[in-house]
């Protein structure tokens, strides 16, 4: 009789203990991997969390026609506008250095705010306003408890005087936090309070479009040309090394080739997204290529020998069937590619990209930052407030990977129920 | 000349076939025999015994059929293999008339033997037997070995049985009108060297497949045109 | 006497250093079915793809000799490869219907060659294919399902479709029946048998019985050469030649 049992032998218990341990292994990798994952992406997000709301405080600010001219708005000085009403609300400041202190409650950015709002709403002119401004990063970390207060005075940025300043006005109801919208629909700035992220995003935007519009097509046709018609011969064999071998070239070295080759010896303007994307396009281009390939090696060659053999010419058997069932693999590959071009930051600094840029460039030929320079100019900025941005942008990117990677996994399923 | 096939029962199935035909063959010589014996020597046991033998015949008829049947379904034979396995058919259905026609002579064996014939007219149809007899052990030989001019010279000796046969029927006519009175015993003999004339036929078809087993050709059939594209 | 439409005389066909074909004299008669038979190896599907050129998309093999389809070299400079294959159709072991609609599939020929020139005039000739391949009553209405939601049979009835669609002279077929179940392969001989009356047909098969029902002239190969090549009645009943007496009758040696 057979034994069918455990207990027949064939070292049955060893090989499962075995596959056990393996099991194991596997899943307490992932469970690891796992764990260091939510730590990283659970730690940024944290820090993240603190610019989520922005700090706002109520000034009075007199807009009388003495002070700012109906008919040119522009030309008066807010700054002094609102020095003087900050002064008028804590009338007993005085001393020269309590003044600058109380100033320090207000963003630099107060007097521009004000502008901004006087250009959208004239009606505002002609009489005492109070209006929400943004408060300084000191004020808003000292609100949201992130300054130490038992530290002696001189180790702190907020003195004792302003914290007197700050409790009444909290008891007048005259600071506020809401939510910073700013930080995605603002430019670069020095101070932390309002710096924003759009820049940024535009340049990194613009720059992802240009590569995809240079890499993808050159990339495909190359891949096409290279697999199905190129002869084999030494030199399609040479230009295959070659390419798998750019594939591993550091990228800085991509930006130096932009540096002299785009911005030297062709003149484009510099820190743009146009040079920007055709720097990442070289970048990208062998991964591309390589994925292209491999795509349209894994067509089975079934449908092009029909193809042919209904006398279609080499170019239509191509193009009409080995092109659209090896489509969702290259476009995963360009997808793999682009996300790969979102976060390189050394051949952008290597042409320029890691200028101040406060506005949004309106163009691809206008001077951009990016994303991940973006980061790296953040994080080097000594102010604490610049830690949290930092972390917020870099939420900001992984979101922006992790949609790209949806478009593509979406597009993929699409072209793939065709077949 | 001819290689074994791949598959070895396909081998074992054409030899098993040819092996029933030449004891099948082998049989009905001995019926034949015993019933040209029994002609001289009457012996009423022996007269059933060799009826009964008959059905072993028949018996040994329907197993080459039953084999060929099994062997075209399972192998779908071709051309050498197609013709060695119809051609048995063919050859033990004329076996099998012969032991017929053995068994219609033993049958009239007592009718000869309360009125017997001329010493003359028996040994005739003993001679006729003889050659019928030698015919089918060539015969047999020739289909075992696949000889067509063995074969040949067995449809040759055709023409000795038929002559001998006409001698018969001569005799009988003028005894007839010389001994009316024998009249029965007369016919039955006349039906008797017809059997034994019907059994050197028979013989010779058998040469005649043969024949067509190894070449192909149907000795038989007129020549017809050349021509042998497939009709439609 | 018929003149033959595909001669071929003196053909040899080479991988790189190895002969895979020798010499080979070959006469194949319009509106038969010649079906090639021979053991695994012995060239005949190798044969046969040289007389669509498909041989062409392996680098390394050479044919010479002169293979004429209608009184035309087609190894001629002069001739345009993609109007040989317009005219020679071929259909392959294992089905291929592309990755397209049904319709598609059989209007792709008539596309590409610019056949029609309306948009009725390619659907009736779509339904005119699948009606003369059989197939027209069970896809009637899923033309636009695709191509491999068929079955096997159905799949290589439809390859079919596809190579009559453009009106070839010459259907080669490479082991059409191989990948299908009986049934199939019933249905597709029968299909095979009614096309004769319009299309010239070569047949690789690996089947003697199929060899023997199919064709009204068998070629038999071996290690490259043609033994012997007639008319199918002789050939399976009494072969001239020892070697295709013993590969019929599976014989070794």
């Amino acid at each position: 009789m057979i034994d069918l049992t455990k207990k027949a032998g064939f070292g049955l218990a060893s090989r499962h203990r075995a596959e056990q341990r393996f099991q194991w292994a596997g899943r307490s990798a992932i469970a690891i991997s796992l764990m260091f994952l939510a730590i990283m992406v659970g730690s940024i997000a944290i820090t993240a969390s603190g610019t989520l709301r922005q700090s706002q405080i109520a000034v009075q600010v007199d807009l009388s026609a003495e002070n700012v001219d109906p008919a040119d708005p522009a030309s008066a000085s807010y700054g002094r506008l609102i020095k003087s009403g900050l002064r008028d609300m804590f009338p007993d400041v005085t001393s020269r250095r309590d003044k600058k202190a109380l100033y320090n409650l207000v963003s630099p950015e107060g007097s521009f705010e004000v502008a901004r709002k006087v250009a959208k709403n004239p009606e505002l002119l002609g009489g005492v306003q109070t209006l929400w401004l943004t408060a300084s990063d000191d004020l808003d970390l000292y609100l949201r408890g992130k300054i130490d207060i038992t530290l002696p005075e001189k180790q702190r940025q907020i003195s004792d005087a302003e914290v007197v300043w700050i409790d009444s006005l909290q008891a007048n109801d005259q600071l506020r936090r809401i939510a910073n919208w700013n930080f995605l629909t603002g430019g670069d700035s020095r101070e932390p309070e309002i710096a924003g992220i759009l820049s940024a995003l535009v340049g990194s935007f613009y720059s992802l479009a240009v590569c995809f519009a240079l890499s993808f097509p050159i990339g495909i046709g190359a891949a096409i040309y290279l697999e199905e018609f190129a002869p084999a011969n030494r030199l399609s064999d040479l230009i295959e090394v070659n390419i798998n071998n750019l594939a591993a070239v550091p990228s800085i070295v991509f930006g130096l080739l932009g540096l002299a080759i785009f911005l030297g010896y062709m003149g484009l303007p510099r820190s743009s997204p146009l040079v920007g994307g055709m720097v990442l396009a070289l970048m990208t281009l062998p991964t591309i290529i390589i994925a292209a390939r491999a795509a349209l090696r894994s067509v089975p060659p079934s449908f092009k020998e029909g193809a042919l053999a209904l006398g279609a010419s080499p170019v239509q058997a191509v193009f009409h069937h080995v092109f659209p069932v090896a489509m969702p693999g290259m476009l995963t590959g360009a997808i793999i590619g682009m996300a790969q071009a979102l976060g390189e930051t050394a051949p952008l600094l290597m042409i320029g990209m890691v200028a101040f840029i406060v506005d949004i460039p309106d163009s691809i030929l206008e001077p951009a930052t990016a994303l991940p320079v973006q980061i790296f100019l953040w994080a080097d900025s000594p102010e604490r407030a610049f830690t949290e941005k930092t972390a917020a942008a870099i939420i900001v990117l992984l979101i922006f990977l992790i949609s790209m990677n949806l478009i593509a996994i979406l597009l993929r399923r699409k072209l793939e129920t065709r077949f | 000349m001819e290689h074994e096939h791949i598959v070895k029962k396909f081998d074992k199935n054409l030899e098993k076939i040819k092996a029933t035909i030449v004891e099948m063959g082998e049989l009905v010589g001995i019926q034949v025999n015993d019933a040209t014996a029994v002609l001289s020597s009457y012996d009423a046991a022996e007269v059933e015994r060799i009826t009964s033998y008959d059905r072993i015949i028949n018996g040994l008829n329907k197993d080459i059929h039953d084999r060929a049947e099994i062997l075209i379904v399972r192998r779908q034979p071709m051309a050498l293999d197609l013709r060695k396995t119809l051609a048995p058919i063919n050859i033990s259905g004329e076996l099998e008339r012969i032991g017929d026609h053995a068994k219609s002579t033993a049958k009239r064996a007592h009718i000869i033997h309360n009125a017997p014939p001329e010493a003359a007219t028996l040994d005739m149809i003993a001679q006729m037997s003889v050659i019928a007899q030698a015919m089918l052990d060539n015969v047999i030989i020739a289909y075992e070995n696949a000889d067509i001019d063995l074969a040949a010279s067995v449809r040759a000796q055709d023409k000795d049985v038929d002559a001998l046969y006409k001698q018969t029927v001569q005799t009988v006519i003028e005894t007839l009108s010389k001994t009316p009175e024998n009249a029965e015993s007369l016919i039955h003999i006349t039906l008797i060297a017809r059997n034994f004339e019907r059994i050197g036929d028979h013989i010779c078809n058998i040469a005649r497949y043969v024949h067509q087993i190894v070449t192909g050709e149907d000795l038989k059939a007129s020549a017809g045109p050349s021509d042998l594209r497939l009709e439609k | 006497m018929i003149d033959p439409i595909i001669t071929a005389r003196g053909v040899d066909i080479f991988y790189d250093t190895n002969q895979a074909i020798f010499d080979v004299d070959l006469d194949i008669l319009p509106n038969k079915v010649t079906a090639f038979i021979g053991p695994s190896g012995c060239g005949k599907s190798t044969f046969l793809r040289a007389i669509n050129r498909m041989n062409d998309l392996i680098p390394i093999c050479r044919v010479t000799g002169e293979m004429k389809i209608a009184g035309q070299d087609i190894y001629d400079p002069a001739v345009d490869v993609v109007a040989l294959r317009a005219q020679v159709g071929m259909v392959f072991q294992k089905p291929n219907p592309f990755p397209k609609s049904i319709f598609e599939n059989v209007a792709y020929g008539l596309k590409i060659h610019k056949i029609t020139e309306s948009k009725t005039e390619l659907q009736d000739r779509v339904e005119w294919s699948l009606r003369s391949a059989g197939l027209w009553a069970e896809v009637a209405d899923r033309l636009d399902q695709p191509g491999n939601s068929l079955s096997g049979g159905q799949q290589q009835r439809l390859c079919i479709a596809r190579a009559i669609a453009v009106k070839p002279k010459v259907i080669l077929m490479d082991e059409p029946c191989s990948a299908l179940d009986p049934i199939a392969t019933a249905v597709v001989e029968e299909l095979i048998d009614n096309l004769r009356k319009d299309y010239t047909i070569v047949i690789v098969t690996h089947s003697m019985q199929q060899a023997a029902r199919v064709s009204q002239r068998t070629a038999f190969f071996h290690l490259g050469t043609l033994v012997e090549f007639g008319d199918t009645k002789s050939i399976f009943t009494n072969p001239a030649d020892e070697r295709t007496q013993n590969y019929i009758t599976g014989r070794i040696g």
